[in-house]
């Protein structure tokens, strides 16, 4: 919490209120990871239930989002913040918007569970449980650095997406070999696929949220930059 | 009862009753003054008491009552009268007789037990007079052109004679006034040419002829006053006083004739009003005591406009230099205190200040500068209006600083800083800007400056006021305003008629009606001031900040 | 189809490099101005240029000597006896604090606005034309016609037009402050000077006030001091925050109030406590 001196501002009405959504954003964060662990969970073990669970508790984070969304624009409307809280704010907002998408990935992920998955395409699925394993800490840590805001650990997660597109690609590489082995296995590995595609989409969303920490900190917009100012900003 | 004290209420009751206080007083003080004063003009009733005194002797008496009061039978015993010893106390009543020529004081106390006959006769007769002040008594006849003729004509004559009198007096006053005027400027022109050594004979012979042709024209009229007088001098009016004596009255000398006893209300009324009229309008007689007040009107007013043409721009001047120029330092705030307190210091000291500088210094300096013709008669080297008016100004100006202070201190810096930003310099600023706004305070000064000076009469005495002045110091000679006469004031009017007259009794309630006059004036003035005053401060009203 | 670029989106603030402006784009150049009252230092070694045809804001908490900057530039705090002020400010490269500067000429120059409202007690035709009678003009065409060009400059013409004979004192809060702004560029000055001109008015006459300084850039240079930080942002292009007599941060108002350099505008800004 160091970054964000939320505790120093005159009006402890506002302290009280960005305290208040930040603990609401990494309480989203930890539903979000649990939803992401438990669909994960749920294709590797084929457990329906957990499955059909983690599909049911999405709303959670839905409603999470609205909240804080609502709160972000009551803040705006009555403190009018500035600076630092000003890109806060933005980068809350930004983050939940992110944060439910990576919700909405884990529920694709939960339903490939419910399509059924025949045994012989387990090895298929262990290479995704690794991807998912990645995927998972990937997440952790940019909500560990989210909730420092912590501008090194965030260049560092931004940096380490590339090793989950690595992965991806391979994992995909693999997969199209085995379509066309078996094209009977096309709809079981597209499922795959699609599961691999959301996790893939989960590491570019916490890309996004290190990006967000990292306008919050620098007050530097990163996105769409190239690697090589990138590079230049973090040194 | 603690609650009471609590609540407040003993300190509205307390700041309630100090109002009242000042407020019967303010009202008691105009009352008397102003039914003392007004009762002077009111026609009063004329008695015919028939006496009948200790020796059985018989008198009558006429007159108007004028006092009543009760003495203790006490004090009369040693008179050796014919009383009634059993009663405590004695009525007895002043009577105004009037009468002077015929007895030595125109009062005369009565005692009532002794008036064996009260009554209103309808045929007396009031007439006021130019001389020897009011008779009383009965129209015997009237002689019109030195034959007798009957009563009718009364008011024919008043009339002719009221015509003759006003002829008279623009003669006398306008006309002859004028070449007076004229010959004492040519005599004084002359003598400034002798004393310049400028002098030549044919200036000389020029001075002469007009002296000469002015004299000519001073014959002429005074042969046309003669005339009138002579006219006015075959009316006469045949009077029987009290005690049966014939009195024969010259036309010329009579102001009025009233039969006061005739009178219904309506025409009491009329006589009332026109009578403050002429009280108002005319000059005085008889050493003050009778007559109107007119020249101290005249006087006092023109003293107190000239002085405030000499303090406003004074004051206001120096109060600008205090507050906008000079540094806040010792000095200034010395020079402050010092301004202070020069409107505690006595009035006579500014009086004497102003004899022995004013007239003595300047004014002797001025006499011999610019009027050594007529010395050793002095100009300005004697007391005159002027002087009076500087040295009120003087006395004055304290009040003019200190309340033109207080208006530009209360000036919102903002104003200024206004002013300041478009691009106007300090002067501009105080030109346009301050002294507009501050207007309404310099009025405020300038009310209190007439209110203190239109009631002193103390420094007056020494540096300008008489007890009776020839002229106005206003006339229609060149150049008009004369600012070195002498004039006349009400306040002093007052001093001299109420203290300073041969008849005391008579003249009390012109002392009244003399100071309700001035009372009046004085009310007019700041009246006036005031209503300027509210005028500006509607114009430069701040908004409230 | 419209293409929107992140370049159209930002075109109309053009950034300018406040260190180093071009001599035609400088208004008012400051240089090192210290400025004391009696023994108290009140400013202390002010650097920084103001550009033209842009409204600059002067921020900073009370007593951070905003105000006594702003009045230095018109020569206001001649008026305080204790003040002794050192360094320059240059106005087309003169220093106006040369012993041969006409302060009433400068002070055309450099027009400003007050705090409050200060009409005078004058008509409105008598409160515009105040500077130009100071300066001899009484032609009645030339007073009727710059009347009229400043009151619609200041957004008041359409008030006050039936009007113009009636005392100024008559008006709102914000039409009065309107007026002082019209009396103000009246006299056609170079900068204008407002100093928390809004700070007594209610939001929505501060909201016409903030309106008007944007069209008045078009003319003038202005400068504002604000005590209102949102106001800073609405309506300048630069923004110098000011904190005990130093210029802390001077920079673009779009980057002072997103990404400031310094910790104390930043603390100032957020409203913390520094």
């Amino acid at each position: 919490m160091d970054n964000l001196n939320i505790g120093r501002h005159i009006s402890g009405q506002f302290n009280e209120d960005l305290e208040r959504i930040i603990n609401h954003v990494m309480h989203m964060g930890g539903l979000v990871e649990k939803q992401l662990a438990d669909a994960l969970t749920s294709v590797c073990d084929a457990d329906e239930e957990l499955a059909k669970k983690v599909l049911e508790n999405d709303y959670q984070i839905n409603n999470a989002e609205v909240s804080i969304d609502d709160e972000c624009t009551r803040i705006i409307a009555k403190r009018q913040p500035a600076a630092g809280d000003l890109r806060l704010v933005m980068a809350i907002v930004k983050t939940i918007t992110d944060l439910e998408r990576i919700g909405d990935e884990a529920g694709k992920i939960a339903n490939v569970t419910l399509e059924s998955l025949s045994g012989k395409h387990k090895d298929l699925l262990s290479n995704l449980d690794n991807l998912g394993r990645h995927v998972l800490t990937f997440l952790q840590s940019t909500l560990d650095a989210f909730t420092r805001m912590d501008y090194d650990a965030a260049v560092k997660v931004h940096k380490s997406d590339d090793k989950i597109d690595r992965e991806y690609e391979a994992l995909m590489r693999q997969l199209m070999t085995y379509m066309m082995e078996d094209p009977r296995s096309i709809p079981q590995v597209m499922s795959v696929i699609w599961s691999a595609r959301a996790l893939e989409r989960i590491g570019d969303r916490c890309q996004n949220i290190c990006e967000y920490i990292i306008y919050f900190v620098k007050g530097r917009d990163v996105r769409h930059t190239t690697a090589e100012d990138f590079q230049s900003l973090s040194k | 009862m603690n609650n009471w004290f609590k609540s407040g209420s003993p300190w509205v009751w307390l700041s309630a009753g100090g109002v009242s206080i000042s407020l019967i007083s303010v009202i008691g003080l105009l009352w008397l003054i102003a039914s003392r004063g007004l009762s002077y003009f009111w026609p009063a009733d004329i008695y015919q008491f028939e006496m009948t005194d200790e020796q059985g002797i018989n008198t009558t008496v006429i007159g108007e009552i004028y006092d009543r009061e009760n003495i203790p039978t006490s004090q009369l015993v040693h008179l050796n009268l014919d009383l009634d010893t059993s009663v405590e106390s004695i009525e007895r009543l002043l009577i105004k007789t009037g009468n002077r020529e015929l007895v030595s004081l125109d009062f005369r106390w009565i005692l009532v037990p002794q008036i064996s006959q009260q009554s209103l006769p309808e045929d007396l007769v009031l007439i006021e007079r130019r001389t020897n002040g009011n008779f009383y008594g009965y129209i015997e006849n009237i002689i019109l052109d030195g034959r007798t003729v009957g009563l009718e004509k009364m008011p024919e004559l008043v009339e002719r004679v009221s015509e003759f009198q006003a002829e008279m007096e623009e003669l006398q006053k306008v006309d002859i006034g004028a070449i007076n005027y004229q010959i004492e400027r040519t005599r004084l022109k002359e003598r400034k040419h002798k004393l310049d050594e400028t002098l030549t004979p044919e200036l000389q012979l020029e001075f002469k002829n007009t002296v000469a042709s002015l004299r000519a024209d001073y014959e002429v009229l005074e042969h046309a006053l003669m005339g009138l007088r002579e006219k006015i001098s075959r009316d006469q009016i045949v009077m029987r006083a009290m005690d049966g004596q014939k009195v024969t009255i010259n036309f010329e000398n009579i102001l009025k004739i009233n039969f006061n006893n005739q009178l219904t209300l309506f025409g009491k009324i009329k006589l009332f009003f026109s009578q403050i009229g002429s009280f108002i309008s005319d000059d005085p007689r008889e050493a003050n005591t009778e007559g109107g007040v007119f020249p101290a009107i005249f006087g006092t007013v023109l003293m107190v406009l000239l002085m405030t043409v000499i303090v406003s721009p004074l004051g206001v001047v120096a109060a600008i230099y205090l507050h906008e120029y000079a540094g806040n330092n010792a000095l200034t705030k010395l020079l402050r205190i010092a301004v202070i307190n020069l409107a505690g210091v006595p009035s006579i000291v500014y009086g004497v200040f102003g004899l022995g500088f004013f007239v003595y210094m300047v004014g002797g300096s001025l006499d011999q500068l610019f009027y050594a013709e007529t010395l050793p008669s002095p100009t300005f080297g004697t007391p005159g209006v002027m002087w009076s008016a500087i040295t009120l100004a003087i006395l004055t100006l304290p009040v003019v600083i200190v309340s033109t202070e207080e208006g530009l201190s209360r000036i919102p810096s903002a104003m200024r800083h206004g002013s300041l930003a478009l691009g106007a310099t300090k002067a501009e600023t105080l030109w346009r800007i301050i002294l507009p706004i501050a207007s309404p305070a310099i009025m405020t000064g300038i009310i209190l400056a007439i209110a203190r000076a239109a009631g002193e009469v103390a420094p007056l005495m020494l540096v300008g006021v008489v007890k009776m002045a020839p002229n106005l110091p206003l006339d229609g000679n060149f150049p008009f305003l004369h600012l070195d006469r002498k004039f006349m004031h009400l306040g002093f009017h007052i001093y001299d008629v109420g203290f300073q007259s041969p008849n005391v009794e008579a003249a009390r309630p012109l002392v009244y009606a003399t100071a309700l006059l001035l009372v009046s004036i004085i009310v007019a003035l700041n009246m006036t001031a005031v209503s300027i005053r509210n005028r500006l401060r509607e114009k430069y009203r701040m908004l409230e900040h | 189809m419209i293409s929107v670029t992140p370049k159209n989106l930002s075109e109309h603030n053009v950034k300018l490099d406040l260190n180093n402006l071009s001599p035609e784009q400088v208004a008012l150049e400051i240089r090192n101005l210290d400025l004391y009252y009696g023994n108290k230092q009140a400013l202390q070694n002010i650097s920084m240029s103001i550009p033209k045809g842009q409204v600059t804001a002067f921020i900073g908490p009370s007593g951070c000597g905003k105000s006594t900057l702003l009045r230095c530039i018109n020569r206001m705090n001649d008026l305080v006896d204790t003040c002794k002020i050192e360094g320059q400010i240059n106005l087309h490269g003169e220093n106006i604090y040369d012993r041969h500067t006409d302060v009433a000429a400068l002070r055309r120059k450099v027009g400003m606005v007050f705090q409050r409202p200060n009409p005078f007690p004058k008509s409105i035709y008598e409160n515009v034309v105040y500077g130009l009678r100071i300066t001899g003009e009484n032609n009645r065409r030339v007073l009727d016609e710059a009347v009229e060009n400043a009151l619609r400059s200041a957004a008041l013409w359409n008030e006050v037009k039936d009007r113009l004979h009636e005392s100024a004192l008559g008006l709102s809060g914000g039409q009065q402050q309107r007026l002082v702004i019209a009396r103000a560029i009246a006299i056609k000055p170079e900068v204008l000077l407002l100093d928390e001109p809004t700070s007594a008015l209610d939001p929505i006459s501060t909201l016409t006030i903030e309106e008007l300084i944007n069209d008045l850039k078009k003319q003038f240079t202005v400068v504002i001091v604000t005590h209102n930080m949102q106001q800073a942002a609405r309506v300048s292009d630069q923004t110098a925050f000011m904190y005990m007599g130093d210029l802390i941060e001077y920079s673009d108002t779009n980057t002072l109030f997103t990404t400031p350099l310094k910790k104390k505008t930043e603390d100032y800004i957020t409203g913390r406590y520094g």
